[in-house]
């Protein structure tokens, strides 16, 4: 049936959970572009007996005009399906920008292809000049804060690092006070982690 | 502004009054535009004045507590400044971030309608066009240049759709809670032709479809919660 492998790859990605990448599909990617190409000639065959019957598409209602118009639609389905696959993913790709800054960690970036790799580095660069343009620095600060300080503790080893109020030794496993807008960056790439109650 | 206590059912007024005090001080406007512009689908004017106004304070304050550091000032004190400073700076940096999610979800929409391009800052606007650059790049690698010919554009279907089809735009028609400032009369909600007429008080909260109180967000008689 016409249009069943385009339905799959949305279905695909509307079943892996929200915010998550599953590995991009080439295969079936591929394989849609070519049911594309074999629309194409179909609608251009039609197209071109209707134009020797020298029968008017306005007027005669045919067989072939209507054989037409579905090979145009599924084209067209075909394209809205890719188009909302690729589409989805760049926007979790938007996302991604948003938490992690720059490089993308190797479990994510294996499930992108080519395009998508270069577009979240495009993307990225433009959000980051944004932010360098107003000189105020957007990705921290996700939550409503409670308290200017938070209590961390380091996961990686950091080592000596200078503060916007402290000169601060993050070593592994120390249990830190910290200014909340110096450890949020910490904790989006993973290395501490809040403490709470 | 006198508003309300008339008209408002004796309890509010009050509140009224206390609110509208309040809400003259640059952080509630800043929280105001902060909520309207997270409630509403689509993106509201860039309120710049305010933005360069919250930033300078912003400086400002933090000025003060590097002062108060310096000569030693009670550390309650310093903390409850440095919470301030924090919170308004979560209110500009929530505020300018939700608007550029939107530019992002809808940056072909945007670009092509003049009204909704001028509500955006000089910045989001060279942000917007170079998202719109990356996207349809990314677009074009991936699916456009694959397709024949008379599919090939990112705003169109094919050809021979004569309006831009393939362009997300926001639901104005999505249901939105709102809290209404001051007494407005009755105001025909619903556009189904049904005589709906609603009697809105001030502090009542309804919810209505974003489309039928969009005037009254923009002249802020109306605040989205």
């Amino acid at each position: 049936m016409y249009g069943r492998k385009a339905c799959q790859l949305v279905k695909e990605f509307v079943s892996s959970d929200s915010g998550q990448l599953i590995v991009f599909n080439n295969d079936l990617f591929a394989q849609v572009i070519e049911e594309c190409d074999g629309h194409l000639l179909q609608l251009q065959a039609l197209l071109r007996k209707m134009q020797v019957e020298g029968s008017d598409n306005q007027t005669t209602k045919n067989a072939d005009h209507f054989g037409a118009l579905v090979h145009h639609l599924s084209l067209v389905r075909n394209k809205r399906c890719l188009m909302a696959y690729v589409h989805n993913r760049a926007e979790v790709i938007q996302n991604l920008g948003w938490t992690i800054e720059r490089v993308l960690p190797e479990e994510i970036e294996e499930k992108l292809n080519s395009s998508e790799k270069e577009y979240f580095k495009n993307h990225s660069a433009t959000l980051q000049s944004y932010m360098s343009d107003l000189d105020l620095d957007l990705a921290v600060d996700m939550v409503p804060p409670k308290d200017p300080y938070i209590k961390v503790r380091v996961l990686e080893e950091i080592g000596n690092v200078v503060l916007s109020d402290q000169l601060a030794n993050l070593a592994r496993h120390a249990i830190l006070f910290l200014r909340r807008t110096d450890a949020e960056q910490y904790i989006s790439q993973g290395l501490m982690e809040e403490l709470t109650g | 502004m006198e508003s309300g206590s008339g008209e408002g059912t004796g309890g509010f007024s009050a509140m009224d009054d206390y609110e509208t005090l309040i809400s003259t001080t640059d952080a509630d406007l800043l929280k105001r535009s902060w909520r309207n512009e997270k409630a509403a689908p689509e993106i509201l004017q860039f309120e710049s004045s305010l933005v360069q106004r919250s930033r300078e304070q912003i400086q400002l304050m933090e000025e003060t507590v590097e002062e108060f550091m310096k000569n030693g000032e009670d550390p309650l004190t310093v903390s409850l400044y440095q919470m301030d400073i924090d919170r308004t700076l979560f209110l500009l940096r929530s505020y300018l971030r939700t608007r550029l999610q939107k530019i992002e979800k809808f940056m072909f929409h945007i670009q092509k309608t003049a009204d909704l391009w001028t509500r955006l800052s000089r910045q989001e606007q060279k942000f917007a066009k170079r998202s719109i650059e990356d996207m349809k790049q990314h677009l074009e690698q991936s699916v456009l240049t694959k397709l024949p010919d008379r599919y090939k554009s990112h705003l169109k279907q094919s050809v021979i759709s004569e309006e831009d089809d393939m362009v997300m735009e926001p639901k104005l028609d999505a249901f939105v809670i709102c809290r209404t400032r001051k007494f407005l009369g009755s105001l025909p909600v619903d556009d189904s032709g049904e005589e709906n007429p609603l009697d809105m008080y001030a502090g009542d909260i309804y919810a209505l479809r974003y489309k039928s109180i969009k005037p009254l967000i923009e002249t802020g008689q109306l605040d989205l919660v």
